[in-house]
């Protein structure tokens, strides 16, 4: 139908019988739409890439079969029909098809009407199904806390799929099996909650079906208590707070957000607790607190006498002053004050936010919080949080509130600011920026300029630099942690890239105002260059590792990671397990080793903490109380609280926690003590007070040791020296 | 312990007792006019060193209840067992001018010389089987958990032949993870459901890299799993359930290459993944049961050794007491 008068790049062909004039390459689904003709669809969306999978939108280009119009390119002289009876009889027994594998009527359906395979199949009459139904279920996963995934609901049609990888470029969701046992899966078919899944609801806002559903339609919602009430939409777009929010968005996530009021000295939530709510103070005051902190760990023995068995027991910090111990005057906890270590006990009033990383990152709760007086407050669920956060107002007023009563106490909190003047504190109060970044984000990319220094506020950024076999991690930063100072004091380049590993805040102080701070105040100069030319040595030394250790197994292995292995000589072992036994006597009866791990050569490499270089164990404590001494020994504090996230951390299983008995206040009696069970991480403590670890100690066939691995295996990795 | 250079300085310091004691003895039999006798003072002084002797290398079992206690290393403590231990029955030989005596002594003289043969035959055992375990057994797990591995590599196996063959009816026993002592896992087993999957169809949906390097899962037709089915139900999976019972086929390495070959002629070329893993399993069963036999021999002789080395220091005491008593 090209006439000489067609303009170059564009197609002339008939639709429906009416002549139409498209740009070449257009696709006939397109055509259509352009032209006010509707054609049915499953599979297609309109910012995601055509697949022709679900063939509803087949139409008759006069071919011998029926083609599926979202792929198929129009053609010059092409006649199209989208609805004659072979076209609509198609569609019709493909719904049907569909229906039949289909639960009827599915989550997304019962809850808001608008499951698109139902609605079309109910519009061709093809509800319900003359076929068979399925008689396998394929199940269902309820792990993740902000979607619901119903795979029987699912119809393969891939748009959860192309909006994960090409929208969202997250590339979680795949398909999995063949036939039958056919659908999505989450990275190797993870269930949803446990893969890399961020829950950014690409997936869920694509699915036609009920497949992959907002949690609350499926009924999720915030435990509600007497005290408990659900708010509605437009109750809620009352509220100051909620100005610029997505009424649908609150709509859709009706029970995600509920008002609470706890009576005085009524707990709101406890330590240790796994949640996944915040709370937003709205009146009221309430006290946050943990538990005095434990003592020390300590294992010590020949008190009295040479023959004194030694033990685990827990020492006052009076009695244990850790050598770096006066730097670390305040606990961090998630919310927008410090503790004091001395009175780990703080007040949080209206306008506070408090359990965000709990919320945001599903780490354990930090504090108990309890109210003061009366308390008025909002508990939300992460997918609400997360569209507050980004609301401008509501950001606007953590921000103000952060300023005014953490911000200070976050700078003091590094040791050579200690010496800032308070108008200097005040200047940067006003002037610092507070930034946040999502899971995975770069913050800062090697080789670029340096602008910044950054101050870490929430969450955990990793720290690594690219050499030419891949990444080596140097360092993982927490709260109260910085970085950027070597870019700004050295060459005027990032040196490393810095990455967020979770929902990551940061204080960010600009070049000029760090530049001002360093001129006006020669102690920050001095702190921050040792500090800085301390960080390049260490990465050197890395990178020159790296660069020289040729076997892949002593890297794979994460060998060059450890700075102390416990290695077991298996030509000389006799596999008695005096060395566990050791271990078990010298720490309570409990193991901290398990003779079992992997094997390096004639070495077996035992289940004991190797103080790694890059100590997973770290990230994402809630309280920060697992960090590493300036000696290898990598220590949990005193606050800890038994929560046994850095157990769960550690790739090698090296921290178990330990049951300590400890006296609390008994609740059914006021003034007096109970005796109570409390749990702290521990992990090899390389029995610091000794001379020798107590494992090496007691081996009697000289088949353990406590090794530096590069050291020790050094003539093996074709280094020089003898190990 | 490994008999090695690390030795030296004790089997030096042990020839050089042991010469200076034999010119001792000569001399002191060639001197005395009844010949030696262990009531004389130099026959007296070789018994009293050499039950000191065997008191300090029956101490090591002690030693070893306790072994935080800052008392010395407990290698230099291993080290004097062998070596002072051996030393004794020398010592003792010199005490008894070679003559067994009445029946105490008679008695004691045998318990001696069993009990330091079983412990020179223990240290040579364990001299030689670590390193054999190490090499035998690539794949070695806490003696205590082999039980536990073996279910667990049976339910691998079940769930490895059920992708091919289709359900089994089998029974699945094992938790999903083994606690030990002490709160933490020491054997993270694999969910079933974080088995990666892989089809054609996910790499054209644009499935990550890392989903599409992981096996397909394909589901054999009745006629085509049969010889599967019969060899896993009928040998292999009783062979993982009695694994230690001899004359059984997968039971030798050699053999157990050639059934999985023959296997691999029956079954169409996409079993062959999961061929090799259930050979796999297999062989780890296989080393699993060659780590309970070593594990046997480097152990077993201690059910020896100890209760005669109690047995003589309590008979030596006795006759100390009698002997100077009366």
């Amino acid at each position: 139908m090209t006439t000489a008068t067609t303009p170059l790049g564009f197609v002339d062909i008939s639709l429906d019988g009416q002549p139409v004039r498209v740009p070449a390459g257009t696709s006939v689904f397109d055509a259509a739409r352009v032209n006010g003709i509707n054609i049915p669809t499953l599979c297609h969306l309109q910012n995601q890439t055509p697949v022709g999978v679900c063939r509803l939108c087949v139409v008759d280009t006069g071919a011998r079969v029926l083609a599926a119009s979202c792929v198929r390119p129009v053609e010059p002289g092409m006649k199209v029909v989208t609805n004659s009876e072979k076209v609509v009889n198609a569609r019709k027994t493909l719904l049907e098809l569909l229906m039949s594998d289909h639960p009827w009527p599915c989550a997304r359906q019962q809850n808001s009407g608008d499951c698109e395979l139902e609605t079309l199949a109910k519009a061709a009459g093809a509800s319900p199904s003359r076929f068979a139904k399925r008689t396998v279920a394929r199940g269902k996963d309820d792990s993740s806390l902000a979607i619901a995934v119903d795979h029987d609901a699912c119809i393969l049609c891939d748009r959860c799929i192309r909006a994960c990888d090409e929208v969202k470029s997250n590339f979680v969701l795949g398909r999995m099996g063949k036939g039958y046992s056919a659908g999505i899966a989450f990275d190797l078919n993870s269930p949803m909650g446990d893969s890399t899944c961020i829950s950014c609801g690409e997936c869920m806002v694509s699915c036609p079906t009920g497949a992959l559903t907002n949690k609350n339609v499926v009924g999720t919602v915030i435990a509600a208590g007497p005290d408990a009430q659900g708010l509605q939409a437009e109750d809620l777009l009352q509220i100051p707070v909620f100005n610029g929010v997505s009424g649908t968005f609150l709509e859709l996530n009706r029970g995600a957000i509920v008002k609470h009021r706890f009576r005085k000295d009524q707990i709101i939530c406890r330590e240790g607790e796994f949640g996944s709510t915040a709370f937003y103070i709205l009146e009221g005051k309430a006290k946050v607190s943990i538990s005095t902190p434990m003592a020390h760990v300590k294992t010590q023995g020949g008190a009295k006498g040479f023959f004194k068995r030694l033990t685990s027991t827990l020492v006052a910090r009076e009695e244990d002053q850790r050598e770096e111990e006066a730097r670390d005057r305040t606990i961090p906890i998630d919310a927008s004050v410090d503790l004091a270590y001395g009175n780990p006990v703080a007040e949080l009033g209206p306008g506070d936010l408090f359990g965000e990383m709990t919320c945001m990152n599903f780490y354990p709760r930090s504090a108990t919080v309890i109210a003061q007086s009366d308390v008025v407050a909002f508990e939300m669920l992460r997918n609400v949080l997360d569209i507050m956060l980004k609301n401008k107002t509501f950001r606007a007023q953590l921000d103000h509130t952060y300023r005014r009563r953490a911000l200070e106490n976050h700078l003091r909190g590094v040791p050579m600011f200690a010496g800032l003047s308070s108008e200097f504190i005040e200047h940067l109060k006003k002037s610092v920026e507070l930034q946040r970044y999502a899971p995975g984000q770069v913050i800062v990319q090697q080789g670029t300029p340096a602008d910044s220094f950054y101050l870490v506020r929430i969450g955990f950024v990793k720290v690594s630099e690219n050499y030419p076999g891949g990444e080596l991690v140097l360092a993982y930063l927490s709260r109260g942690d910085y970085f950027g100072e070597i870019g700004l004091l050295g060459g005027g380049f990032r040196t490393a890239t810095c990455t967020a590993l979770d929902h990551v805040e940061l204080v960010r102080i600009s070049g000029d105002d760090f530049r001002d701070m360093v001129a006006l105040f020669a102690s920050v100069r001095i702190g921050l260059e040792a500090v800085a030319a301390e960080r390049r040595a260490a990465n050197q030394q890395r990178m020159h590792m790296v660069h020289n250790v040729p076997i892949d197994q002593f890297l794979s292995q994460g060998l060059m990671e450890a700075q102390s292995l416990l290695i077991l000589d298996l030509e000389n072992c006799t596999r008695c397990d005096a060395c566990v036994n050791a271990c078990a006597d010298a720490h309570d009866g409990i193991t901290r080793l398990v003779r079992d791990g992997l094997r390096f050569d004639q070495y077996l490499v035992a289940t004991s903490c190797r103080q790694c270089r890059d100590p997973l164990c770290m990230v994402g404590c809630p309280v920060g109380s697992i960090r590493r001494r300036n000696s290898l020994e990598v220590i949990i504090e005193d606050w800890c609280i038994g929560c046994g996230l850095c157990a769960q951390n550690c790739p090698y299983g090296n921290i178990n926690l330990h049951p300590f008995e400890v006296l609390v206040d008994d609740p059914g009696r006021t003034g007096s003590k109970k005796t109570a069970i409390r749990q702290k991480a521990t992990s090899c403590d390389l029995c610091m007070n000794l001379k020798e670890p107590s494992c090496v100690y007691a081996c009697p066939h000289d088949a353990a040791h406590r090794v530096d691995p590069r050291t020790f295996f050094a003539t093996m990795l074709g280094q020089g020296s003898a190990k | 312990m490994r008999m090695d250079q690390t030795q030296r300085g004790w089997a030096l310091a042990a020839l050089a007792i042991l010469v200076s004691s034999a010119v001792v003895y000569v001399f002191y039999a060639l001197d005395a006019p009844q010949g030696p006798r262990g009531g004389s003072i130099i026959g007296l002084t070789f018994g009293a060193v050499g039950f000191a002797f065997m008191i300090f290398s029956a101490l090591l079992g002690a030693r070893k209840r306790v072994p935080t206690w800052r008392v010395g290393r407990a290698q230099a403590w291993m080290r004097g067992h062998l070596w002072l231990g051996l030393l004794a029955l020398p010592l003792i030989l010199f005490h008894g001018g070679f003559l067994f005596g009445g029946l105490l002594t008679r008695v004691l003289m045998w318990l001696l010389m069993i009990t330091v043969l079983s412990g020179v035959f223990g240290a040579g055992l364990q001299h030689y089987i670590p390193p054999v375990m190490t090499s035998d057994v690539r794949l070695e797990t806490i003696y205590d958990e082999i039980g536990r591995v073996r279910t667990l590599l049976r339910e691998e196996a079940d769930r490895a032949v059920e992708s091919l063959c289709g359900s089994l009816g089998l029974p699945k026993t094992s938790d999903q993870q083994g606690r030990r002592a002490g709160g933490f896992t020491a054997l993270r087993t694999m969910a079933a459901s974080a088995v990666p999957l892989r089809t054609s169809a996910a790499v054209s949906a644009g499935a990550s890299a890392a989903v599409a390097a992981a096996p397909e899962i394909i589901l054999l037709s009745a006629e085509e799993s049969a010889p599967l089915r019969r060899f896993y139900l009928d040998e292999m999976r009783l062979f993982l359930e009695r694994s230690k019972q001899r004359g059984q086929r997968l039971g030798d390495a050699a053999k157990a290459s050639s059934v999985f070959a023959g296997l691999r002629t029956l079954l169409p070329a996409a079993a062959h993944v999961t061929l090799a893993d259930l050979e796999d399993i297999c062989d780890e069963a296989r080393q699993l049961t060659r780590q309970e036999r070593l594990h046997h021999w480097l152990h077993g002789w201690l059910l020896l050794h100890i209760p005669l080395s109690l047995a003589l220091i309590l008979l030596g005491a006795i006759h100390a007491v009698m002997a100077l008593r009366y």
